[in-house]
């Protein structure tokens, strides 16, 4: 049995963790496989250099889906904004749970899909927006919903969605490396005036960086969202004080078998569980490792010991 | 060597200015959540004659209850005005202790539990309280956080530094006669059958 203060600072300690490991895997890969395409073209680039010019790149298509991430996403899913007569329950209760983490109230809308889910959007509380189906509204309760909602301010509160986008240009900006190195190859200005034995080995490494990185980023990439997603539910008790709401809610979520129609990958990472109904959740150790959310029974057990 | 010792010193500054930010901001925002139940009694406040005024038709021959929810509404009203924390929660409480009460009355009555306009009364009385029991919860964590950082290490040096004092947030009292437990109640009682 932990508390939710216990349960707090271990999940900070394992996100920065895996944050930490985030970036040095970036630092690494980043830096072997400039130096590999350095080495491959035999011309070491000046001035931003190569990493300059992919951070750039790569920055500029993820700097649109951060800024504007809420406006494309309810573009995209046909949504209208809350009404307080007519969805009392969401409004009020986001009302609250604001009031009771010190933040502004966000911007509330409701998605016309039966499917239960809910997802937050935003880079920062003062712009957050939180959004429900009419599924998840018709089926949960009052202190289910206030579960789901506490869980999205919670991924406000933690500023997850500007995490995911810095975590999204770093992976680009590997990619990028990685599809340019490998391009390098195939084009074979390769100079053999310069073979050394420094050089070859930041070759040879950068082929597998070529090949693994990409992935590699994915899985840690996935890896954070996942932590992410139980410091959310953890926030979620520390606010609302009621693990069996959030507890019921998932467990109402997880029984639905209708999938979510406009869901959208860049945003997967913030509903309070995966859009995508992949058979049967929880189920090897491997589909967890592809996943953005932690399958959801692990997710009732963590909730059920702060109980 | 020198470099190693700038760098510490450096980081050392960042840590005292960034926990005393904490500590100043950390009391700013204890202030601004005490203000907050205060706005949502007197939205409360405000809120029930209107709700009594819609539901009176259906609720008329429970005028106990209504007396009880106006003196409920005076007690915050007061208490908001004095500005007093404690008397806030009290008031507050005598609120949310009328609740149940009329729970029971619609409960036990299908015709009045159908009615729209008591079940809307319900959810709004419901809300209200809602809104500010999370008040109170803000001034309760940023209490609990502040004071916990006043008296650990090594927060505690810069609280000290700067003559931060404990946030008093919704105060229990310390002592008093109903925290104080005699010699004879720790003893199991005696019973003769």
């Amino acid at each position: 049995m932990k508390n939710i203060y216990e349960v707090r600072s271990a999940n900070k300690i394992k996100s920065a963790l895996i944050v930490a490991i985030f970036v040095a895997f970036v630092f690494a890969a980043t830096y072997i496989l400039v130096n590999a395409l350095a080495y491959n073209s035999g011309y070491q680039a000046g001035g931003f250099g190569y990493v300059g010019i992919a951070l750039i790149v790569s920055g500029i298509s993820s700097f649109f889906s951060y800024y504007y991430s809420d406006k494309i996403i309810l573009g995209i899913a046909g949504a209208r904004p809350a009404d307080r007569k007519r969805d009392f329950d969401f409004y009020t209760v986001a009302e609250n749970i604001a009031i009771g983490e010190g933040l502004p109230k966000p911007k509330l809308y409701v998605i016309d899909d039966a499917s239960p889910n809910a997802f937050a959007t935003g880079r920062d509380p003062a712009h957050a927006t939180i959004c429900t189906t009419t599924g998840l509204l018709e089926k949960l309760n009052r202190t289910e919903l206030e579960g789901v909602v506490a869980h999205e301010m919670t991924h406000v509160k933690n500023f997850d969605t500007r995490l995911m986008s810095v975590v999204a240009v770093m992976i680009g900006l590997v990619a990028l490396l990685a599809d340019w190195f490998t391009r390098s190859m195939f084009m074979g200005r390769r100079r053999d005036d310069r073979e050394g034995n420094a050089g070859s080995i930041f070759l040879l490494l950068g082929i597998v960086f070529a090949i693994l990185s990409p992935i590699v980023g994915t899985l840690i990439q996935l890896a954070i969202s996942r932590r992410r997603e139980y410091m959310a539910d953890a926030g979620s008790i520390e606010i609302t004080r009621q693990p069996q709401g959030l507890i019921s809610a998932l467990e109402k979520i997880s029984q639905d078998p209708n999938p979510l129609r406009n869901a959208n990958k860049a945003t997967a990472h913030l509903y309070i569980s995966s859009p995508y109904k992949k058979g049967k959740s929880g189920t090897s150790w491997l589909t967890n490792l592809f996943n953005t959310h932690p399958p959801i029974p692990d997710r009732i057990k963590a909730l059920q010991a702060m109980a | 060597m020198i470099y190693i010792i700038l760098a510490i010193a450096i980081i050392l500054v960042f840590w005292v200015v960034s926990t005393y930010n904490y500590f100043v901001s950390t009391k700013t925002r204890i202030g601004a959540s005490i203000q907050e139940i205060g706005n949502q009694l007197k939205r409360q406040s405000e809120l029930i004659p209107n709700l009594e005024a819609s539901a009176e038709g259906y609720l008329k021959h429970e005028k106990g209850i209504f007396d009880e929810l106006t003196s409920a509404r005076k007690a915050i009203s007061s208490a908001v005005e004095s500005g007093d924390v404690k008397k806030m929660a009290d008031a507050g409480k005598m609120l949310s202790d009328v609740l149940p009460k009329i729970q029971v009355v619609v409960e036990s009555n299908p015709e009045i539990k159908a009615s729209e306009v008591v079940s809307n009364l319900m959810d709004e009385l419901r809300d209200t309280s809602d809104k500010v029991m999370y008040a109170r919860r803000l001034l309760i964590d940023l209490t609990a956080d502040y004071n916990v950082k006043m008296v650990t290490f090594p927060s505690n040096v810069v609280a000290g530094i700067f003559n931060f004092g404990k946030q008093k947030g919704l105060e229990t009292p310390e002592e008093g006669p109903e925290l104080k437990v005699s010699e004879s109640e720790t003893k199991t009682p005696k019973i003769n059958l």
